[in-house]
């Protein structure tokens, strides 16, 4: 697990980013933990939360961290604004892959906006979500 | 169901204990959510919720109405418009905008959505604040 100590340690150049790069890409098994502790840090109170499927919004969770990290994004990042697609649900005990790549580099004011497309598949190559990430790096 | 129907809105109050395990079960550890002193520096001055927790109320009040339909085929555009720091109330409410018959069957149902903090009655002034707006759809049978 990446903490801010390191990444502060390895910088990423924001610029030299292309639109078109492959950003992150990470594996999560949804485990009952993984899930669990999700589910209790949102507090969700929904009916699919406890039920043999993932809360959807976890998955949307686990792929923007993969964006985090692999990306080392500093502190004082601003996220502002996101699209989401859920085209399948996933059950407990899934594993899934995030992927992200950027669609946009550009600077604006004392901000870098970057926006990375999302894309989170399960072992079976099945597509359960897909969407869209703006953040604003400070410049 | 029909455009013009309220949502049943979901309410949370927000808390450093939620945001930190917030933190460690999303992977999240930027400092603006769990360094007081780091925070303190920033603009915001304080700690902030991270964006993602709160929109988890958008998709809880969805799943809430829709279930096992808004994991199968939910979409969701939203835009962060206002920081929620712990110790805020939230509520997260929606309407339905419009109901589409498809051709394939089944219906699409659009909705805007809202999460403010700090919420007001009617006729208790209007000390709440639009941390997050929302358009959402979910299609169903």
């Amino acid at each position: 697990m990446s903490n801010f100590k390191d990444m502060n340690d390895n910088p990423v150049d924001y610029a030299a980013l292309s639109a078109g790069q492959t950003v992150s890409r990470q594996v999560c098994l949804l485990d009952d933990a993984t899930i669990s502790a999700y589910v209790a840090a949102v507090d969700d109170g929904s009916p699919l939360a406890g039920s043999e499927f993932v809360t959807p919004m976890a998955v949307a969770a686990l792929s923007v961290r993969g964006v985090v990290n692999d990306l080392r994004i500093p502190g004082g990042t601003l996220h502002l604004g996101q699209e989401i697609e859920f085209t399948d649900a996933v059950r407990v005990g899934e594993t899934i892959t995030c992927a992200a790549e950027l669609s946009q580099n550009s600077l604006r004011g004392a901000s870098r906006i970057l926006v990375v497309g999302l894309s989170v598949t399960t072992g079976n190559g099945r597509t359960v979500m897909t969407g869209k990430s703006t953040i604003a790096v400070p410049a | 169901m029909a455009a013009g129907d309220a949502l049943a809105s979901v309410d949370h109050l927000i808390t450093q204990e939620a945001v930190s395990a917030y933190a460690e079960a999303s992977g999240d550890f930027n400092p603006i959510h769990i360094d007081a002193e780091f925070a303190a520096g920033s603009h915001f001055g304080r700690r902030i919720a991270h964006g993602m927790m709160i929109a988890a109320t958008v998709s809880e009040l969805m799943a809430g109405e829709f279930g096992l339909d808004w994991a199968r085929s939910g979409k969701l555009k939203l835009r962060f418009r206002a920081p929620v720091f712990p110790g805020d109330q939230i509520q997260t409410r929606g309407t339905i905008k419009k109901i589409d018959e498809l051709q394939e069957g089944g219906r699409r149902i659009t909705c805007t959505v809202v999460t403010v903090r700090n919420p007001s009655d009617p006729g208790e002034g209007d000390s709440e604040e639009v941390a997050i707006t929302a358009q959402t759809s979910v299609v169903v049978a």
